[in-house]
């Protein structure tokens, strides 16, 4: 640490130096200035035979600030935590300030290799087919072709001056507000029933109950996924209804979203481009395109789902719960996102009721 | 990059993640809840929240915008797990709702110490009553905001700071607010229409006003140690003041015994005129050491009277900052240069007066008249800067001719004229 302190603080001219050994023994010589800025060495050392009159650059000064951009993440992260062990306030704060400017802005994935942080929350993104292949073009065709729609459709309404329909009877309190945050285009599944709120606290008391469990935290989120799938589920199964689908286009932006704010990006952008009016013909034709990807996406994950199946029956919890409508639904573990029972696809899709052991959290 | 990647990030101190969760726009904070298992909830345990305008999306609707705020905000804090020590919300998408006030509910249960509110334009919102129920509030910030308390309030007794901007109270309840914060350091005001205040606040220390006060008084504020005052006048008060028969420079300025740093602006220095006597207030303040004068008319002389007042009961005064008021109405009647030299004492030094800087320099009998007397009586004067006003395009060179022939008492001073070219 003494030695990423002195490449911090610009040197002054001190003559006064004092020697440090640390703790895997080397003895490092630091400016007493510097070294009186931690309360312990200023405890130790008796400060009456030097004046000092330098100031520690320090506090935004540009000098520091390129200096820890240059600094790679370990060593941020190891001069953080010895400042704080150090009490050293002023570099907590710069430290902590370039570590926030890392992070910002930057995609979880970027995030996660930069600090090397486990991706141990592949469940649930396993779980939601569309988010894995997110860099699958067709996926981002997909993707803004939904996000076509949800506009075309904002629009109609709003033209209409009717309100729309509130489908979202679910809504997963916490990647809800992912998906917020990561731009997405939706605003009809703004306001939740409250039956929901409380559905979702339920649950989440209920997991907060069991903490012995060990997949309970991921299976909390799974069951916020259930809920989510849950939906489109119902939603699916009326496509002709244009709200309905809709609604299963912006959840399955949504889930999309989750992950990559490119996406987002390129949503709002798509947004731009479009034409406020587009006839009833034009609109079958997306709805037709969309499916017609949907179903080429689907053709794929017979593969990924064996491989799914084969990696272990007690992560994938089968259950029955009964979503804001009142009508029980089926979960499976994932796959049904989007509903493709009457789609002519690999009927591995979707597994019957018996299989898998219905798992109560 | 290593092969061997270890997560020191996940394994620093919670203490430092919630240092580093902070210094995020919140809703890059939340989003770190997908990063692993380790990081699912640590957003949720922040006891900082600044919600601003950053994390709204830029979207052409407003309704939508609004409508995603006050979501994610209430998610947000449904979610929320553990104490709440700091809610900001400055967000001019949001107008008064419902949901503010249940917001504020939610926090004023959490031990908030901070709460800081600032609204859009619209209709301004009315704070609700749980904000008076914050019993540990340190720090209070309201902007465009409408406060009621409630009969019963017997103020916020942890206060420290306290900023409002544009808030609409009841005359009565703002010194009453005031006073029934006995640990109150701080104290901004921002945007009064017509304001009379009697500030009584023991322990104030950092005081700034800024709006149009038909009278100001600082009863009680013995430990007050910076000042900065911009009066802004109307019509109205300005009659007032023309029959207003108190000294008002004894009345603000006559119980500050520590003070340390004095600003003002506008119309301030003429405030301070008004009621002056000409007899030399006794009050030294001996800890006075930065004064900065704004939009002085040398023009009058009662301002000049006040200006030099202060001056010379301020023997360690460091540096001067004056900036005389542009708009130069020609003086309808000689001006009294008499004054200066004979009732003027002159037995005042300013020993510490190191800087001295004047700006919009007008070139007025009394402006000249009184940077000479600076120049006369400053041993320790180290520079002293003169920048012309902008309006004064011939008088330059009389003005220069004026400050060279000037007797300097400080062998070191040095006087910069700085000059733009036309």
């Amino acid at each position: 640490m003494t030695e990423a302190d002195s490449e911090i603080i610009k040197p002054e001219m001190l003559k006064a130096y004092v020697w440090l050994q640390t703790s895997d023994g080397s003895i490092q010589q630091v400016e007493q200035e510097v070294a009186m800025y931690c309360p312990f060495i200023c405890q130790e050392i008796h400060s009456d035979f030097i004046k000092y009159r330098a100031v520690l650059t320090r506090r935004g000064s540009p000098l520091t600030r390129s200096l820890f951009e240059k600094m790679d993440t370990k060593r941020l992260c190891e001069l953080t935590s010895a400042a704080d062990s150090l009490q050293l306030k002023p570099l907590v704060d710069l430290t902590s300030r370039a570590l926030a400017r890392v992070i910002e802005g930057r995609t979880p994935e970027e995030i996660r290799e930069i600090f090397h942080l486990p991706d141990d929350l592949t469940e649930e993104e396993k779980l939601e087919p569309i988010k894995n292949t997110m860099d699958d073009p067709r996926i981002r065709l997909l993707n803004r072709l939904y996000a076509r729609k949800r506009k075309e459709l904002k629009e109609r309404e709003r033209l209409k001056n009717v309100d729309v329909e509130e489908e979202h009877a679910d809504d997963r309190s916490v990647d809800d507000l992912l998906s917020f945050i990561n731009g997405d285009n939706d605003d009809s599944k703004g306001s939740r029933t409250s039956k929901n709120k409380k559905k979702n606290r339920k649950r989440k008391d209920h997991h907060k109950t069991t903490p012995s469990n060990s997949t309970s935290s991921s299976s909390n989120a799974v069951d916020m996924n259930k809920k989510e799938s849950n939906e489109l589920d119902s939603v699916c199964s009326n496509p002709s209804l244009h709200g309905k689908v809709q609604t299963n286009v912006c959840h399955e932006t949504k889930l999309l979203d989750i992950e990559d704010d490119r996406l987002a990006a390129e949503d709002e952008f798509d947004d731009c481009d479009l034409d406020d009016d587009i006839d009833p013909a034009l609109k079958e034709k997306i709805d037709r395109e969309v499916e017609d990807f949907a179903r080429r996406l689907n053709s794929d994950w017979p593969e990924r789902m064996q491989e799914i199946l084969s990696l272990g029956q007690e992560r994938r919890p089968l259950r029955l719960t009964i979503n804001g409508n009142g009508s029980p639904r089926r979960y499976t573990n994932g796959f049904s996102c989007v509903d493709y029972d009457h789609i002519a696809a690999g009927e591995k899709v979707t597994p019957s009721p018996t299989s898998g052991v219905p798992k109560l959290l | 990059m290593e092969e061997l990647g270890r997560d020191f990030l996940s394994d620093l101190p919670q203490s430092i993640i919630e240092t580093i969760l902070t210094k995020l726009p919140i809703r890059d904070a939340v989003r770190t809840s997908i990063l692993s298992s380790r990081w699912r909830y640590k957003w949720a345990s922040m006891t900082h929240l600044v919600f601003d305008d950053r994390s709204a999306t830029q979207f052409n609707d407003r309704m939508v915008v609004e409508d995603r705020i006050v979501n994610f905000i209430t998610r947000f804090l449904f979610l929320h797990d553990g104490p709440i020590h700091k809610f900001s919300l400055s967000s001019s998408y949001l107008q008064s709702s419902p949901d503010i006030d249940q917001w504020l509910l939610f926090i004023s249960r959490k031990d908030v110490k901070e709460l800081v509110l600032e609204l859009g334009e619209g209709e301004w919102f009315r704070a609700p009553s749980c904000v008076f129920s914050c019993k540990n509030l340190m720090r209070l910030e309201l902007v465009r905001c409408e406060l009621d308390p409630p009969p019963n309030f017997k103020g916020f007794l942890c206060l420290k700071y306290l900023n409002l901007q544009q808030v609409l109270i009841p005359p009565d309840d703002i010194e009453c607010l005031i006073s029934s914060c006995p640990l109150l350091e701080s104290l901004t005001l921002s945007y009064f229409d017509s304001l009379e205040l009697t500030v009584r606040a023991p322990n104030l220390k950092y005081l700034i006003l800024e709006g149009e006060f038909k009278d100001l008084c600082l009863a009680n504020t013995p430990l007050l140690v910076a000042i900065s005052v911009a009066m802004y006048m109307t019509d109205d008060i300005a009659e007032h003041f023309e029959q207003s028969s108190s000294c008002n420079f004894d009345k603000f300025l006559g119980g500050v015994p520590k003070l340390e740093r004095l600003i003002g602006h506008i119309y301030f220095t003429k405030y301070l005129s008004i009621g002056n006597g000409q007899r030399r207030s006794p009050i030294t303040y001996h800890h006075l050491k930065f004064i900065e004068l704004y939009q002085v008319s040398f023009d009058d002389i009662k301002e000049v009277l006040v200006v030099l007042q202060l001056i010379m009961n301020s023997p360690n005064l460091k540096a001067l900052q004056i900036s005389g008021s542009s708009n130069t109405t020609a003086a309808t009647r000689a001006p009294d240069l008499q004054f200066w030299d004979e009732k003027l004492s002159t037995d005042c030094t300013l020993g510490q007066l190191k800087t001295v800087k004047l700006t919009d320099v007008s070139g007025v009998p009394h402006e000249m008249k009184f940077i000479k007397f600076l120049l006369e009586h400053s041993p320790s004067l180290e520079e002293m800067s003169v920048t012309p006003s902008l309006y004064v395009t011939e008088g330059r060179l009389n003005m220069l001719i004026d400050l060279v022939s000037f007797k300097r008492a400080s062998s070191q001073a040095s006087i910069v004229f700085i000059h733009e070219p036309a």
